[in-house]
């Protein structure tokens, strides 16, 4: 009853989403992170051009992104790969919404702490590498992984654009074997368990972070 | 590059087409997504375990899977299961069924957050079911959770954009049509891009005022 | 350890600074002269200025006017190459910084590193000395402080008390010429109080060359070596401890005094 020819299939595309949305947030956190302290810093130019950037990609569904990078690139000249195309317009994406994440965990520093840093002849660099990053980050974690489960949810876009993800997987076989319900509700519990285990993991960081530091 | 914004501007018609559709769209979604997420948050907050459970499983499942996914079924699974639909009807349902689960969530965190305080005065007075409801608790709700109920419509409007596959022509679907009619992708979707950016923001804007009234009357 | 027993020229030398917020002017013409090897406390009714003075020291605060002189040289200024003076920059104010020491009333420790960490970080990171040596000059500051068994506690296991003395530490540990003390058991209830004094008295002792702005009167008249009294950003009187307390020049002191008879 159970066709494993099109479990296997499934599975092939599932792995596609996994490792292109965890390619996507490993390059696009840090690049949040950089964006979020130009602002932070106040470095002329950079910071408005950074709000600006950061304003309008988090506007934009990430399906019209993907088409802008996936069309307007190779108008400008560039070939690219669909697969290229879905990791550019992944990190891109969360890269903005990494970038607010961080500014705001910052922001909301204690002061008094950054204070006593500078009292003690810190430049601002050293006091974020010492001080402020290494308690910012734990802030950050929750947000993260809510984002990640939103990274994967908007992956699909990448299906219009070519790539051979879970979503275009399903579409496929339902396409050949014109029987679309088990490959789609099996891809929505696919999609389903990815979530919910991400949900659990964050539970999870949360309630080790607390443990071990006492403190988010 | 100039003269390739011009030639995409030339095709004003199609992009304001898209624009308005996608603006009906997410009206019509808010209006009745908000509405049957408030019959939904009851059962979402009730005290029979069995009602909570099932509501709690419904709500999780539905945001779990992505947005495209769901109106992929609406607009394939459903016909194969007999109920033939336009992809109107399709987009529609998908939009609205993903969204009532997310505002159901959300009301229900801001109703958990809320002071007891509220719900016993209310009673107190003797104000009970649908008219506690409507009168004390629901008020309430919505300026606890108005940046965030605001929050969720942008991803409405964002996630409208999917249902350009199911060749709704909203604004996204029309401009790749601009783009394959004229071959300037580049200034196409960045057209796109600002007309989505004005609607986010009308919305973020509206919200921040509706909050700056809200806070006046906020429980505490 | 340094030796803060100089040939006589003071350590610390504040002139005429004034501070405005706004409208208010908060230091009025205040000048303070510390020497090396003293303990000078300042003390005054609150909003007399007493923490902006110490924030104007380490340039946590720039004052809108006046000079502050750290064993001779100008803290915030320095002279080019035409011979102007103009603001120093960011490094150079950060290595100002670590020549004096601040204890702050609300701690300001780091909670994401122990009571070791604490004081370990700045010596290795910002004066770049040797990790063995800081390390095992931390671990004889924590003795010190009598903290040596709460070495690897985070800050949250520590009481108030317990917390203000592993600062007094990490402020020891940087070396500095002064060190300045902002109300520093201001926050700490009562029974905790005694402990932290007990170490600045300690350190008063010692010899070190300490700024203390307190409310503490009965450390102030045991370890003092002169008493400035503030008052609406203004140095009303100075004087040595018994002077001061047992006969206090003017009428505002002799009403601050009032209270705590």
């Amino acid at each position: 009853m159970v066709d494993w020819g099109i479990i296997a299939n499934l599975l092939g595309g599932a792995v596609t989403t996994l490792w292109i949305s965890s390619v996507s947030i490993a390059v696009g956190a840090p690049l949040g992170l950089m964006l979020a302290m130009t602002r932070v810093w106040r470095v002329p130019v950079l910071s408005q051009a950074v709000a600006v950037f950061v304003s309008i990609i988090r506007a934009t569904p990430v399906i019209t992104l993907a088409l802008f990078v996936f069309f307007g690139i190779p108008a400008m000249g560039l070939t690219l790969s669909p697969t290229v195309a879905a990791l550019i317009t992944l990190s891109i994406n969360t890269s903005a919404f990494h970038a607010e994440i961080w500014r705001a965990s910052i922001m909301d520093f204690p002061q008094n702490q950054s204070e006593a840093a500078s009292a003690f002849g810190m430049t601002r660099l050293q006091a974020f590498r010492l001080i402020v990053l290494p308690q910012a980050w734990r802030a950050s974690l929750p947000p993260m992984v809510n984002e990640m489960t939103f990274l994967i949810k908007s992956s699909p876009a990448i299906a219009v654009i070519g790539v051979v993800d879970l979503t275009r997987t399903a579409s496929r076989i339902a396409a050949y074997t014109y029987d679309p319900l088990p490959p789609y509700i099996s891809a929505a519990i696919i999609y389903a368990v990815v979530v919910f285990s991400l949900v659990r993991a964050q539970r999870v960081i949360e309630r080790i972070i607390v443990r071990r530091y006492g403190v988010l | 590059m100039i003269d390739h914004f011009v030639r995409a501007l030339t095709q004003w018609p199609l992009f304001l087409d898209g624009f308005f559709n996608t603006v009906w769209l997410c009206v019509f979604t808010a209006i009745v997504s908000l509405f049957l997420a408030m019959l939904l948050v009851v059962p979402l907050m009730s005290r029979l375990l069995p009602v909570r459970a099932t509501a709690r499983l419904v709500v999780d499942s539905v945001r779990s899977v992505p947005f495209l996914l769901l109106a992929y079924m609406a607009y394939y699974c459903l016909p194969a299961i007999g109920i033939s639909l336009s992809s109107w009807a399709a987009a529609l349902i998908t939009l609205v069924v993903y969204n009532t689960a997310y505002f159901a969530e959300i009301l229900r965190g801001a109703w958990s957050h809320l002071p007891p305080q509220q719900e016993e005065g209310g009673r107190a007075f003797g104000f009970t079911g649908i008219r506690l409801f409507v009168h004390i608790i629901g008020p309430q709700l919505f300026i606890a959770a108005g940046p965030v109920l605001g929050n969720q419509l942008i991803q409405v409007i964002k996630d409208s954009a999917f249902l350009m596959v199911i060749t709704i022509p909203e604004l996204t679907f029309r401009a790749n049509q601009v783009q394959s009619i004229l071959f300037v992708p580049f200034e196409t979707f960045i057209i796109a891009g600002c007309l989505y950016w004005v609607l986010c923001n009308s919305v973020e804007w509206m919200v921040r005022r509706l909050d700056q009234m809200a806070e006046l009357r906020r429980a505490r | 350890m340094s030796d803060d027993k100089k040939n006589g020229t003071p350590v610390l030398q504040v002139r005429n600074l004034v501070k405005n917020f706004g409208d208010l002017r908060v230091l009025d013409n205040v000048s303070v002269t510390v020497d090396a090897g003293e303990t000078v406390c300042i003390v005054g009714p609150s909003g007399s200025g007493k923490s902006t003075l110490l924030r104007c020291i380490n340039l946590l605060e720039w004052p809108d006017s006046g000079e502050i002189i750290l064993r001779g040289e100008r803290i915030g200024f320095r002279k080019n190459d035409q011979s102007r003076e103009v603001r120093m920059n960011d490094s150079e104010m950060a290595r100002i910084r670590t020549r004096v020491g601040m204890v702050f009333q609300q701690f300001n420790l780091w909670p994401h590193l122990t009571a070791f960490g604490n004081v370990t970080v700045s010596p290795i990171h910002v004066l770049k000395r040797p990790k063995q040596e800081v390390e095992a000059e931390a671990d004889a500051l924590l003795e010190k402080v009598g903290l040596e068994d709460k070495r690897d506690e985070y800050p949250i296991r520590l009481s108030g008390g317990q917390q203000q003395r592993v600062a007094i530490a990490r402020a020891l540990a940087m070396h500095p010429d002064v060190l300045l003390f902002d109300e520093p058991t201001s926050s700490l209830d009562p029974e905790l109080v005694g402990e932290v004094l007990a170490v600045m008295k300690g350190l008063a002792d010692e010899g070190r060359t300490m700024v203390v702005v307190t409310h503490e009167m009965g450390f102030a008249r045991e370890a003092a070596g002169h008493v400035v009294f503030m008052d609406g950003g203004k140095v009303i009187e100075t004087g040595s401890p018994e002077e001061f307390f047992s006969n206090p020049k003017t009428g505002r002191a002799q009403q601050f005094l009032e209270r705590y008879r």
